[in-house]
C-alpha cells in the first residue's frame, strides 16, 4: 500500500494506480463479490458429517467369525508391525487344545495410534480392522486404553458377525487374505 | 433546584440512551464483523447460538463476565486495573458531542431540550481529538504495567501509530473546519444541508476527497484495525497490549475498540458525509406532509452513513494483509502528512478566492 521505491521511475499509469489505490480496490472487489455470490464451503460439523471415503482408517477393531469365535490367534505380528506400539498382546495356548493359540490379552493405547493400518496389513488371519468410527472423544485418556473385550465390541458394532457359516467353524481353519465379506455397504 | 434536577434527569437520560445505543451497536458489530468476514472467505460465521448465531454476542458477553479475572504476577496492580476504563472512558466520551438527528428542540418544563445532542459545544471536534489521544494512555499502562514483553511491545507500538496518525486526523479535518468554519459538529452538519452535492466530501469551492480518505485511512489506524492492527498483531505479539488481561477487563478493550471504531465512523459522518442531512434536498416526510417525522428519516440516514463506514472496517480487514512497521510509518509521514498538509493549503486558498469573488 504505502511505498514504491523511491529511487525507481514511476510511469504515469502506475503513478495514478498507486494514488487511486488501484490494487486495494481489485482486493475489495474479490472480497465483495465472495460477500455478494455468497456459497460457503463449511459443512456443520456436528449437524452434518461428510462421508468418510471407502479407506477410511479409523479406530481398531478386534473381529470375528462368523459364527463368533475371535480370528485373533495370539501370533504378535501387530504388536512388532506398529510404529507406535499401541498394541501389547499376550499370548496363549487355547486350553485343551496345544495346537492352537490365542491372544489371552489384548491391549491398545489409541492415544499413540498414528493410523498407519500397518497392523492390519500384518495380520495373517484378518483379525484387525479399521472401522469407520472417529468420534471418540473422552474426557479421561485412560479411558483409550482398549482391552479386549472393548476391541470386540467394536468390532462388532462395525463389522456385524452376519451369519453362521459352516466352513468357518473347523477349530483349525485360519483362512489367510480372506476379503470382508460382511463389510457394510458403502454409504452414499 | 428543581429546574436543576429537571436538567440533569434530562441529561443522564440523554447519556443512557446513547450509551445503550452505542453498546448495542458494538454488540451488532461483533456479530456483524464475524458474520461479513466469514461470508467474505466462504465461511458462514457464528452459526450455533441462536438461529444463524444471532446470539453469539450475548453468548461472548456472559462467557466474558464470568471468566476468571487473572491479574499477572509482577504486575503493577494499579495500573493494570485502570488501563481498561483509560481506554473505554475516552471511547464512550465523545459521542457527547455528535448530532444524531437534525437540530430541532421541544420544552420540557421551561427547559429547552436538544434531543439528538448530549451536548453540543463550540470546541466539539477538538474535545474528540483530545478525548482520542487519551485513550492512547489506556493501552500503554495496559501494556506497561502486564509485566509481559509482548505486552510491553505491543503498548509501544500502539503508542507511535496513534500518535503518527492522530496526526493525520487531525490535519484532514482541518480542510472541514476551514470550510465549515466551526468547530462545533453541530454547525458543521448543519452547513451541510440540502443535497449530496453540499457535502464536504464533493462541496464547492474545494472537494474534501483526498481528506476522507486519509481520515478514514488514518482512522482504520487509529482504531487498531486490519490492516494498521500492528499493536496486536496476533503473528509476533500474541494479542499485543491485552495479551495478559483476560475476563471483564479484557471485555473492556474489546468494547473500547468497537466503540472507537463506531465513533471515528460518526465523525466521519458527520464531517466528510453530511450527518443526518439526506442526500437529497430536504425530507421525504416533510414533502409528504409529515415534517414532525422527519428526525426519523434523519437518524435513519446518519445511521446508514456510520453503518457503512463500518462495514467499510470490515471490508479492508477481509481483504488487506497487515503492514510491515516501517511501511506503516513510512506511509503515515511520508505520504498521508504531504497530502494532508497539502489539501490545507489547496482548501485555504479555494475558500479565500472563492469569498474574495462573492
Amino acid at each position: 500500500m504505502a511505498s514504491t521505491t523511491s529511487t525507481k521511475r514511476l510511469s504515469l499509469s502506475a503513478w495514478l494506480k498507486t494514488i487511486t489505490f488501484y490494487e486495494i480496490l481489485v482486493g475489495m472487489k474479490a472480497t465483495l463479490s465472495h460477500l455478494l455470490n455468497y456459497r460457503p464451503v463449511t459443512l456443520q460439523y456436528p449437524h452434518e458429517k461428510r462421508t468418510l471415503p471407502d479407506n477410511y482408517r479409523g479406530m481398531l477393531a478386534l473381529l470375528r467369525y462368523d459364527d463368533g469365535t475371535e480370528k485373533c490367534v495370539g501370533c504378535d505380528l501387530c504388536e512388532a508391525a506398529c510404529p507406535s506400539r499401541v498394541i501389547r498382546v499376550v499370548s496363549a495356548e487355547v486350553p485343551g487344545e496345544p495346537t492352537k493359540r490365542y491372544s489371552k490379552e489384548y491391549y491398545m493405547d489409541m492415544t499413540r495410534c498414528l493410523f498407519c493400518g500397518m497392523c492390519v496389513d500384518a495380520c495373517p488371519v484378518d483379525a484387525l480392522g479399521m472401522t469407520r468410527e472417529f468420534e471418540w472423544a473422552v474426557y479421561d485418556k485412560r479411558q483409550l486404553h482398549l482391552n479386549k473385550q472393548q476391541l470386540l465390541a467394536i468390532g462388532d458394532r462395525s463389522f456385524p458377525v452376519q451369519e453362521k457359516r459352516l466352513e468357518l467353524q473347523h477349530p483349525n481353519v485360519a483362512f489367510f487374505n480372506v476379503a470382508f465379506k460382511h463389510v457394510p455397504p458403502k454409504p452414499d | 433546584m428543581t429546574e436543576f434536577g429537571l436538567r440533569l434527569a434530562i441529561s443522564l437520560t440523554q447519556i443512557a440512551a446513547v450509551m445503550g445505543i452505542v453498546v448495542i451497536t458494538v454488540l451488532l458489530l461483533t456479530l456483524a464483523e464475524r458474520k461479513v468476514l466469514g461470508w467474505m472467505q466462504d465461511r458462514m460465521g457464528p452459526m450455533e447460538v441462536g438461529p444463524y448465531g444471532i446470539l453469539q454476542p450475548f453468548a461472548d458477553a456472559i462467557k466474558l463476565f464470568f471468566k476468571e479475572d487473572i491479574i499477572p504476577a509482577g504486575a503493577n496492580k494499579f495500573l493494570f486495573t485502570t488501563a481498561p476504563i483509560l481506554c473505554l472512558i475516552p471511547a464512550f466520551v465523545g459521542f457527547a458531542v455528535i448530532p444524531w438527528g437534525p437540530n430541532q428542540t421541544f420544552e420540557v418544563g421551561g427547559i429547552t431540550v436538544r434531543p439528538f445532542i448530549i451536548s453540543d459545544i463550540n470546541i466539539g471536534i477538538l474535545y474528540i481529538l483530545a478525548f482520542a489521544s487519551l485513550g492512547a494512555y489506556g493501552i500503554i499502562l495496559g501494556g506497561w504495567s502486564s509485566n509481559s514483553k509482548y505486552s510491553l511491545l505491543g503498548g509501544l507500538r500502539s503508542a507511535a501509530q496513534i500518535i503518527s496518525y492522530e496526526l493525520n486526523v487531525g490535519l484532514s479535518i482541518v480542510g472541514v473546519l476551514i470550510l465549515g468554519g466551526s468547530l462545533s459538529l453541530v454547525t458543521i452538519t448543519d452547513a451541510q444541508a440540502g443535497g449530496f452535492w453540499h457535502w464536504y466530501l464533493f462541496a464547492l469551492p474545494a472537494p474534501q476527497i483526498f481528506a476522507f480518505v486519509i481520515y478514514v485511512i488514518s482512522a482504520v489506524a487509529e482504531t487498531n484495525r486490519v490492516p494498521f492492527d500492528l499493536p496486536e498483531a496476533e503473528s509476533e505479539l500474541v494479542a499485543g497490549f491485552f495479551t495478559e488481561y483476560s475476563g471483564l477487563r479484557f471485555a473492556f478493550f474489546f468494547l473500547a475498540e468497537y466503540a472507537n471504531m463506531v465513533l471515528v465512523s460518526c465523525v466521519a459522518a458527520a464531517l466528510f458525509l453530511g450527518g443526518w442531512n439526506a442526500p437529497y434536498p430536504g425530507t421525504i416526510m416533510a414533502f409528504i406532509g409529515a415534517p414532525s417525522l422527519a428526525w426519523i428519516e434523519n437518524t435513519m440516514w446518519f445511521a446508514v452513513k456510520t453503518y457503512s463506514l463500518l462495514f467499510l472496517f470490515f471490508w479492508l480487514r477481509a481483504t488487506l494483509p497487515r503492514l510491515r512497521y516501517d511501511q506503516l510509518m513510512r506511509f503515515g509521514w511520508k505520504v498521508l502528512l504531504p497530502i494532508a498538509l497539502g489539501n490545507i493549503v489547496v482548501t485555504a486558498i479555494a475558500v479565500f478566492i472563492y469569498q474574495q469573488m462573492k
